[in-house]
């Protein structure tokens, strides 16, 4: 193997397949990037036990050459070393040699490495991806489902499903939901070519999904997305992205949003935001208890009290109010999450008392919603 | 059927004996408190066959008038109980009149006695029948000897363990009396050899010596603390002497030896987690109180009591101990030189106005076995024990009760108060081995970490900040967590649905052994909910009472052990020294939350010893 490569190219590529190594891998040489090189291009691939990734770098990429390939062949390369080496070259392109002890030469201007690789051949293979249901969806609306979603997903591996972002197809619509347990996510999206499939209790880590939103260029039109039993296949021009599926039936969230409201009210996001933002300043990363009440049918009034700190009262005009006078606790620091992810100016809130969960959603949009379980005091 | 018939005498004693007289132990038990009681100071017990061939006690206290010797061996009978009234204001150790006649009853007994020194009396029973009144050398005390324990009755003696056994007991109540009568010189042989010889100082700290060993002694702190209705003090052993069991501890009240676990329990909280998990700290508390807070008359061995306002006690001590500790640096190290010095904890003098044993009589001379001998006790060491712990200066008086310094709430108040001055020497870091000791040096030697345990610690203060809210508040769940429980367990809950309730945590029946959290309060760490909620019904069941600082702490020290690096995880020097700097302003850096030591410590002395650089 041997060729000379866009030194930039090259740097990016391997930080995009760098997401899918572990320096904790199981099996060692999972600890190092599978690098081929083919005639019109090279390949990097990374793989831990939850997604793989696969860059190809073309050697032609319109009228720029990225590679300039004398000879084919394979290395595995350690990752650690090898991505900070690249890195720091000093020239703008970089020649590897490949010698028949599995020592790779990387050479570039006055600068020599000589590392030695594994065999390639040790290196898993990218599970097959049999025949699944197959659609495609524009990258910018794959990002925003992400993005609106992943946030909500719990941490904690006790429930390892609720690490997970469901997603359920029906009727040419794509449904993608998360919960920790003390909120919850959903964004739904139409699927104009989704081919009439149907699916349900696919369930994407939340941590996969968000490093695939991480490197999917923004250039790129569409993402095609194959699901089958127990993968998920993210297929853009140069990338192909896999990641696992979660094990497990994820809890049945439709019955969790309340279909009747009691007090309904409508805010500016932005004020609603900063207010609760500052209220948050004196819980401490505590508790993030955050109280709501309506004063009157044009103003809201949140208030934090951290007994050891102080009490801060913030008031927050509401642009409509209708239904039932309000008294509320939540969890403040929820609430910003989802605040961030909702784009419109005005948010509506639908409240069913002081006891059960409450919906939060764009006003203009309906696409989206987030709901909230109350903090009571016993 | 027979008709109902008053007891004889001998009868109904060798059922009483039942109850008093359980093995050995019990025997010099009574007779030892029947010298305490008499004013003795010195005191001399000897024994053959692990007492069952026979028991001697020797003392030099008040003695029996003779008109009264063989009244002493009616049952009920007392000298030191005249009326009802007494029977609430107990101050001395013996009040049933139930011991002597009992052991009789089961023995054959040889007492003599001279209350004047200038006549004495000798009588001898056999089964409780007295077989002679003759007269005795007039030598100032009590001499009682008992043999053939449990001759005639041989069920008892059938359940009678080894000899080794039965010894072990004695030695253990012969051990309990030196640490609540210092000043009273003991002295415990078997088949001749000497167990243990206390010198009648008044120093508990050297009593304490003799019984555990030198390096226990040593690491002692002393403490007393008093409130209006007690008043206590006595030694707390080092963590790093921890020991495997309960029976360290040593609570005297009155003068009196008694178990309490209720005062374990704080003594145990007081080393909050200083303690590796089953592991008790030697420690002797005295406690002075008026008679009429206890209750002694509740167990037929003396050694339980009733105490009014105990909670009140157990505060007291808890945060007494607590404040011992929260000053303390305790970093296990190897022994180190005889020459360092103490650190004094008050201004008071050892050696200011000793007060003399409650004695009747004081100093008669009819023994010459006590202290200061130049035979060395049975570790060998006590030359050099006298030599260290005479320069202790916070070695105390027992029985003198001062005016105590510090109350409980200041004390506490104090720990609070104090400028975070961290307790930890200041460090530089050397390297790192195996991937899990941080290695470290400063002029007072060679250091140890343990780099899981100092992150662990890190943690654990963090996230019991983080959860020490004292808000009442619970997250209702969106998605309830199901656990499944034993029988026994849900039928617990069952029952306890309220109490739980009422400390946020709402369980519902789903089915089967299934049941539901449908909310928990807002402190249960995220993802950690079902093991706190756990912890908790376990802290419900343990304690019938929930004290949500102990689940906190439990969840706490859980979210700790998570979070903290791994053993074996390599660290850049910057990363070890910045480790160490966030270790060391730490409250309780000294150990991780399950107790272990967090830091070693090799003195310069120490390893230039090892290297024989010096020789000691
Ligand atoms: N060593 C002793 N020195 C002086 N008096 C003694 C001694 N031993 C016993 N007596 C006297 O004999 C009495 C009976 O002793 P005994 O031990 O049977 O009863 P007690 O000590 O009064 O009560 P208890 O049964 O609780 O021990 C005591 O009250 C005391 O007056
Ligand atoms: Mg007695």
């Amino acid at each position: 193997m041997k060729f000379t490569i866009q030194r930039d190219v090259f740097v990016q590529n391997i930080q995009h397949v760098s997401k899918a190594i572990s320096s904790r891998a199981t099996l060692p040489i999972l600890t190092g990037i599978k690098i081929v090189a083919f005639d019109d291009g090279i390949t990097l691939t990374g793989s831990d036990s939850d997604i793989s990734i696969e860059a190809f770098i073309p050697a032609e990429d319109g009228d720029n050459s990225n590679v300039d390939i004398e000879r084919p062949g394979a290395v595995v390369l350690q990752a650690k070393y090898f991505a900070d080496i690249i890195k720091k070259l000093p020239e703008s392109t970089v020649e590897l040699t490949l010698n028949d002890q599995m020592v790779t030469k990387i050479r570039s201007g006055s600068s020599e490495f000589n590392l030695n690789g594994q065999d390639p051949d040790d290196f898993p293979r990218l599970p097959e991806v049999e025949e699944g249901s197959q659609f495609t969806l524009k990258t910018d609306l794959l990002k925003a489902l992400i993005k609106q979603t992943a946030f909500a997903v719990s941490t904690a591996e006790t429930r390892p499903i609720l690490t997970g972002i469901h997603w359920g197809m029906e009727s040419e619509k794509l449904m993608c939901t998360a919960t920790d347990s003390h909120r919850l996510a959903m964004r739904e999206a139409g699927v104009e070519e989704s081919g009439d499939v149907e699916f349900t209790n696919v369930v994407i880590p939340g941590k996969s999904l968000t490093e695939l939103s991480k490197i999917l260029d923004d250039s790129e039109e569409t993402v095609d997305v194959t699901v089958t039993d127990n993968q998920v296949l993210f297929k853009a021009t140069n990338l192909l992205f896999l990641s696992r599926l979660l094990d497990g039936n994820y809890p049945a969230t439709k019955n969790m949003i309340p279909s009747q409201s009691k007090t309904n009210i409508q805010v500016p996001a932005k004020q609603l935001m900063a207010a609760i933002e500052r209220a948050l300043l004196l819980s401490d990363g505590k508790n993030n208890v955050v109280n709501l009440k309506s004063l009157n049918e044009n103003e809201l009034e949140i208030t934090s009290v951290t007994p050891e700190v102080g009490k801060v009262t913030e008031s927050v005009s509401c642009d409509a109010f209708e239904g039932e006078e309000l008294r509320i606790s939540f969890n403040g620091k929820n609430i910003i999450d989802a605040l961030r992810v909702i784009e419109s100016q005005d948010v509506a809130i639908q409240f069913t008392g002081a006891m059960s969960p409450f919906i939060m959603r764009p006003a203009d949009r309906d696409y989206m919603l987030h709901l909230f379980s109350p903090v009571r005091t016993y | 059927m027979n008709p109902i018939k008053k007891l004889d005498a001998s009868l109904s004693n060798k059922i009483a004996a039942g109850e008093v007289v359980e093995r050995p132990a019990s025997v010099v038990k009574e007779l030892v408190e029947n010298a305490v009681d008499a004013g003795s100071t010195k005191i001399r017990i000897a024994v053959a066959e692990g007492g069952l061939q026979s028991i001697s006690v020797l003392d030099n206290g008040a003695g029996i008038r003779l008109d009264e010797l063989e009244a002493a061996f009616s049952r009920h009978a007392t000298s030191k109980i005249q009326s009802d009234r007494d029977l609430f204001r107990i101050r001395t150790l013996g009040f049933r009149g139930e011991a002597l006649p009992s052991i009789a009853s089961v023995s054959r007994l040889t007492l003599m006695t001279s209350p004047d020194g200038a006549e004495g009396g000798k009588i001898v029973l056999h089964g409780g029948e007295i077989q002679s009144r003759t007269q005795s050398p007039p030598k100032q005390g009590t001499e009682v000897i008992v043999e053939d324990l449990f001759y005639n009755t041989p069920a008892r003696l059938k359940y009678l363990k080894t000899i080794h056994t039965e010894l072990g007991h004695i030695s253990d109540s012969i051990n309990r009396f030196a640490m609540a009568h210092p000043e009273i010189a003991f002295e415990l042989t078997h088949d001749e050899r000497t167990l243990l010889k206390t010198s009648g100082s008044s120093k508990l700290l050297q009593v304490l010596q003799q019984i555990y060993g030198l390096q226990a002694a040593r690491g002692m702190r002393r403490f007393e603390a008093e409130t209006d209705d007690f008043t206590i003090e006595g030694y707390a052993g080092s963590p790093v002497d921890a020991r495997a069991s309960r029976s360290y501890l040593t609570f005297v009240f009155n003068g009196r030896y008694v178990r309490s676990i209720p005062l374990a329990k704080a003594v145990q909280a007081g080393y909050d987690q200083l303690l590796p998990i089953g592991k008790y700290p030697i420690c002797c508390v005295h406690v002075t109180l008026h008679p009429l807070l206890m209750d002694v008359n509740v167990h037929p061995s003396k050694l339980e009591i009733r105490l009014s306002k105990e909670k009140e006690l157990q505060h007291l001590l808890e945060e007494t101990i607590r404040g011992v500790w929260n000053k303390e640096a305790v970093i296990p190290s190897m022994q180190e030189p005889f020459s360092r010095e103490e650190p004094t904890v008050s201004g008071d003098n050892a050696s200011s106005s000793r007060e003399k044993a409650p004695s009747g009589k004081s100093e008669a001379t009819s023994f010459d076995f006590f202290y200061p001998s130049e035979e060395t006790s049975r570790n060998g060491t006590t030359e050099a024990v006298r030599e260290t712990i005479r320069s202790q200066p916070e070695t105390q008086d027992i029985p003198e009760r001062r005016a105590a310094a510090a109350s409980p709430d200041r004390s506490s108040a104090e720990v609070q108060e104090e400028p975070a001055v961290s307790r930890v020497p200041e460090l530089h870091v050397i390297g790192q081995f195996h991937g899990t000791y941080i290695l470290a040096q400063n002029d007072d030697g060679f250091f140890m970490i343990d780099q899981h345990a100092a992150q662990e610690r890190i943690n654990f203060e963090y996230f019991l900040d983080k959860l020490s809210s004292p808000s009442r508040e619970m997250q209702d769940l969106l998605v309830p967590i199901t656990m499944e429980l034993s029988g026994s367990d849900a039928a617990f809950i069952d029952e306890n649905k309220e109490v739980l309730a009422e400390a946020g945590l709402v369980l519902e029946h789903f089915g089967g052994p299934v049941y539901r959290i449908r909310s928990c309060p807002v402190w249960f760490p995220e993802g950690m909910e079902k093991e706190t909620a756990e912890e908790l019904m376990m802290e419900l069941k343990q304690h019938q009472d929930l004290r949500l600082e102990r689940v906190r702490e439990d969840a706490a020290a859980m979210m700790a052990c998570k979070a903290a690096v791994k053993a074996n995880h390599h660290l850049q020097n910057r990363d070890m020294e910045g480790l160490i700097r966030e270790w060391s302003s730490c409250r309780q850096p000294f150990t991780c939350p399950h107790g272990r030591p967090v830091m070693i410590h090799y003195s310069v002395y120490e390893i230039e010893k090892m290297f024989k650089r010096v020789m000691n």
